[in-house]
């Protein structure tokens, strides 16, 4: 097992490194620059930049000198001092804008995986026993309603009868007095009053798909000899079905662990988006936009990063869980 | 809002006539006073007396100027309250100058045709315009309390805008003849800039966002940055883990358009409202409350900014906005929601939201210029498209009244080029000629020119049996409606026997075939509506980039003869004329070189126009008093800065 953890964590350096380049080449591949996007977005606007301003913002970001350069640069500076370097647009140290935003991006994803579970493992394993009932029925009809609606659709409904309908207040995780406001349990219980909207639209396609998945793998299950031979043997039915086949069901759960920790920054962005959520998503797409080299490359490393911890966790607890796994 | 600022006694007069008359509830009371206009007359926000009648603030008379720059308002406001605004949250701090940071030393009249005291009290200007001295206003402050002196402005302009290592090469607006001017010292409040040749515009330059350098940087504060003052500054730089003391300068003092700006609360301004919370990245609002030094006030004599406080929501999404606006939790608004797609809904839910509109005059003057190639690289389509009559005949060939009502749901009425209607230099022929929808006439220009035989079709062939055609080059992402514009006018010419491409392609490219001058011709707004001395690109051939009908003959202006080609006499005169023009500080001299200019200019008639550039809108809450009902939209004019929303206020 340590040695497997090990292997597994050795690797991830190649990786890093070739994902780096990458994601490096990948960013600067649209034509133009920081600079022309910046021009241009202004332009579009009606506003002007001095033609000599321009010229020297190019030459100060070192956007003048050859890719190779500019890569070699960045990643020095990270791996020699840990320095993600400047983003552009905002002149503030990458790390800091990245990690101010990882807070609540954390309690909003982890809320939603909550959510998620709670619902989709009850309903599935309900909707998989009483296969074919008016339940089941009921409940695969919602789940395939929350697998068809894309999530940033609900939002946008929901916005517009809470903005139209109600003239409530939405978007956003805290209300005016707020946010910027010190930690209080005033503005936890400001903020859980404003989780639930986004919660709810993210969690509507998790569970869904995560319901239809559980229903199946228990359906798969509940049939199997040795389901019967424990009922005959007089286990009672709530006892034997956690014991057993729910256990089995499981899998999948803890697979989706894998992804799970890339979607902490790159998950949701069209929601967050819509919603003005102060999550790391949006920050990670206007970078892109903006072709901000420095924090998106930050961004995209992370993600890689995440991904392979996240899928070597899984790999463990899946080990962990299921005694038929091996670990080679 | 009328012309703003009244000599003290005149201004002494109006308004207790206008409390006689009118009897307001606050002039009434100060009229009793022997009205002197002074500081200590003057009365502040409810917030800021208590704090310095606790003795935590400055009394008022301290704290504003002895001659404070007075604005004429509509109507005296109240005191109190929050403006809701709405940023995008990239690339937006802009969206922030144009409400709050048009502290120049001068700035526009709302005509946006005149140049009006601001930060300077008055100047004086030499008989070359080469020299200008600026009068600065005694007892002006920071809005940290320390003196605004002539001091400062020596320092942004000579330590830092001339810095080559804050700024490679200075900032164009204060740059003429290749050459940045030099500003001296005179005394405490008076400054001169002398500069090496004439620059009449600069007063003009002065009041555009990009002319701002002068009043930007705060010597006591911003020199702890600069090496020249502050000789440790290297140990700041490391401190804060920054390569240069450049970035470091620009983190803490900001430039012009850079969101810095806005990143640091403790950098003092001029502006009506400082940073409470900063825009930096990821920041989800961005707060500003009243400068206690702000040196303006009302004619009552109440110290500006009404409003206590602004609050700009940064939405990520700007559709968002939208929902903001119609559900009424914006006040005032106009960026990222005015295309002309939305009018329809913001209308309909103005009683919903509780708003008005208001018109934003754009600032161009041709929605849809089309520039056919006049210098083109085929002598047989130069010939064709040199000669007047034929561009004539192609103006008179187009309904433009349909395309008006089809594309730009009526906003609009048909025009050429040249001031829009209601700038004093407004020129009849110049904006109307030819404008009138007359196929008859057109066809019958057509035969005359020898395009009399037809092919199979019914399009017109050239003496050496070559059909007309040419093809229009466009910008698709960039000019939609310019693509649908362009499609009618194919129709309407087919109807005359011309056919055309409308050439749907990529901005780059566009703009090379400009560059090498391979393109027929091509699309573009027309500026200089309300702006023409500082966009007068086609009024004659000036701009290497935008003159898209000649850009050969700019080429051979802007290189004072070694490139391009030799231009005709018509555009040589308008050449001279311009440069005339831009070397006359006097306006009536100048707007009478320029009628010269558009003479010529609606004589040869080189550009062909569809209709005026289409007017913008904002939205404004109804309780949001002394709001213009409209007023440009223009980067030159940042709207709405220029119309002061220090003096904007809450009625209810």
């Amino acid at each position: 097992m340590l040695r497997f953890i090990a292997k597994r964590l050795l690797w991830m350096v190649p990786s890093l490194i070739v994902v780096s380049f990458l994601a490096f080449v990948l960013i600067q591949l649209p034509p133009g620059d920081y600079v022309t996007t910046f021009i241009a977005t202004l332009a579009a606007s009606n506003e002007v930049v001095d033609q000599t301003t321009a010229a020297d913002l190019r030459a100060r970001f070192g956007l003048d000198q050859p890719m190779i350069i500019q890569y070699l640069k960045w990643i020095s500076g990270i791996l020699l001092r840990g320095d993600f370097g400047l983003s552009f647009e905002w002149q503030q140290p990458v790390s800091n804008l990245i990690w101010e935003r990882m807070a609540l991006t954390l309690v909003l994803t982890f809320s939603t995986l909550l959510a998620t579970w709670g619902i989709a493992l009850p309903v599935g394993v309900f909707s998989a026993v009483k296969k074919y009932s008016i339940g089941d029925y009921v409940v695969t009809f919602f789940s395939f309603l929350g697998l068809a609606i894309p999530s940033f659709l609900l939002a946008l409904v929901l916005m517009y009868i809470a903005a139209v309908e109600f003239g409530q207040e939405v978007g956003g995780l805290f209300s005016e007095a707020y946010v910027n406001a010190p930690w209080s349990f005033g503005k936890i219980l400001d903020l859980l009053h404003h989780l639930w909207i986004p919660v709810i639209i993210l969690a509507a396609s998790g569970t869904a798909s995560l319901i239809r998945v559980m229903r199946a793998n228990m359906l798969d299950e509940l049939n199997k000899p040795y389901v019967t031979t424990a009922r005959a043997k007089g286990l009672s039915e709530f006892h034997l079905l956690v014991k057993y086949p729910l256990r089995l069901a499981l899998n999948p759960f803890i697979s989706t662990i894998s992804w799970l920790l890339p979607n902490l920054v790159s998950g949701s962005i069209i929601v967050a988006i819509v919603l003005s959520l102060p999550t790391a998503g949006p920050l990670l797409l206007q970078s892109l936009m903006s072709q901000d080299m420095y924090l998106a490359g930050a961004f995209v490393l992370l993600i890689c990063a995440l991904t392979l911890v996240g899928s070597l966790i899984s790999d463990i607890l899946l080990a962990l869980v299921d005694p038929r796994i091996r670990l080679e | 809002m009328s012309e703003d600022i009244q000599q003290r006694t005149t201004h002494c007069r109006r308004l207790d006539r206008r409390a006689v008359l009118k009897g307001f509830a606050g002039a009434t009371a100060l009229s009793a006073l022997p009205y002197a206009a002074r500081a200590e007359g003057a009365k502040e926000a409810p917030a800021l007396a208590k704090l310095a009648a606790d003795g935590k603030l400055a009394p008022l008379a301290d704290r504003i100027s002895a001659n404070p720059m007075v604005v004429t308002v509509e109507k005296v406001g109240r005191y109190g309250g929050a403006l809701r605004r709405g940023l995008r949250g990239s690339a937006d701090h802009n969206g922030i100058l144009r409400m709050v940071g048009n502290q120049g030393l001068v700035r526009w009249n709302l005509a946006f045709t005149e140049v009006l005291p601001n930060v300077a009290d008055k100047w004086e200007v030499n008989a070359d315009s080469t020299e200008f001295t600026f009068h600065l206003r005694k007892g002006m402050k920071w809005s940290d309390g320390h003196p605004f002196t002539a001091d400062d402005i020596v320092f942004a302009i000579e330590d830092c805008a001339k810095n080559t290592e804050l700024y490679k090469s200075p900032p164009t607006p204060i740059v003429i003849g290749g050459k940045a001017g030099t500003v001296t010292k005179i005394d405490d409040t008076t400054v001169k800039f002398t500069f090496a040749g004439p620059y009449a515009l600069f007063l003009e330059q002065m009041a555009t966002p990009l002319g701002q350098h002068p009043t930007l940087f705060a010597k006591h504060y911003c020199s702890q940055f600069h090496p020249k003052y502050n000789p440790a500054v290297a140990d700041l730089v490391k401190a804060a883990n920054l390569s240069d003391w450049g970035t470091l300068f620009r983190n803490k003092c900001g430039d012009i358009e850079i969101p810095t700006r806005w990143g640091n609360a403790d950098k003092p301004t001029l502006d009506p409202w400082v940073i409470k919370e900063p825009y930096t990245g990821g920041a989800t609002r961005v707060v500003m409350e009243r400068n206690p030094y702000f040196w303006q006030v009302d004619t009552a004599g109440n110290q500006l900014p009404y409003i206590d406080r602004l609050n700009f929501n940064i939405s990520q999404d700007v559709e968002s906005l939208m929902l903001d606006v119609i559900s009424g939790r914006l006040d005032i608004q106009e960026r990222h929601i005015d295309t002309l797609q939305n009018k329809p809904t913001l209308s309909q839910n103005m009683q919903k939201g509780g708003y008005r509109l208001i018109e934003l005059i754009n600032s161009g003057s041709q929605q849809v210029q089309i520039y056919l190639n006049l210098t083109h690289k085929d002598p047989k389509m130069r010939e064709m498209f040199a000669n007047k009559e034929f561009r004539k005949a192609l103006s008179l060939g187009m309904n433009r009244s349909e395309i008006i009502e089809l594309v730009y749901l009526g906003q609009s009425q048909p025009y050429q080029a040249g001031p829009r209607p209601g700038h004093p230099w407004y020129h009849a022929a110049l904006a109307t000629q030819f404008s009138e929808f007359d196929q008859p006439q057109a066809n019958a220009i057509l035969d005359k020119l020898g395009y009399a035989k037809k092919d199979a079709n019914g399009f017109r062939l050239r003496p050496d049996g070559q059909k007309i055609f040419f093809a229009i080059d466009v910008i698709p992402t960039l000019y939609p409606d310019e693509v649908d514009a362009l499609e009618l006018v194919k129709r309407h010419w087919a109807d005359i026997g011309i056919d055309i491409k409308v050439n749907t392609i990529e901005r780059a490219l566009y703009y090379t075939r400009g560059d090498n001058n391979d393109h027929d011709a091509a699309v573009w707004p027309g500026p200089g509506g309300l702006d023409p001395m500082l966009d007068p690109r086609d009024f004659f051939a000036q701009h290497t980039q935008g003159s898209r009908y000649a850009v050969p003959w700019a080429q051979w202006y802007v290189s004072g003869g070694k490139d391009g080609q030799e231009p005709p006499e018509s555009q040589k005169q308008r050449m001279k004329l311009f440069d005339q023009a831009r070397a006359t500080a006097d306006l009536q001299k100048r707007g009478e070189i320029m009628k010269q200019l558009f003479d010529l200019t609606a004589d040869a008639f080189e550009t062909i126009g569809i209709c005026l550039a289409v007017n913008a809108f904002g939205i404004c809450k109804t309780n949001l008093a002394n709001v213009p009902a409209k007023y440009p939209n223009s980067w030159s004019w940042p709207n709405p800065g220029p119309a002061l929303p220090q003096q904007f206020f809450f009625s209810t």
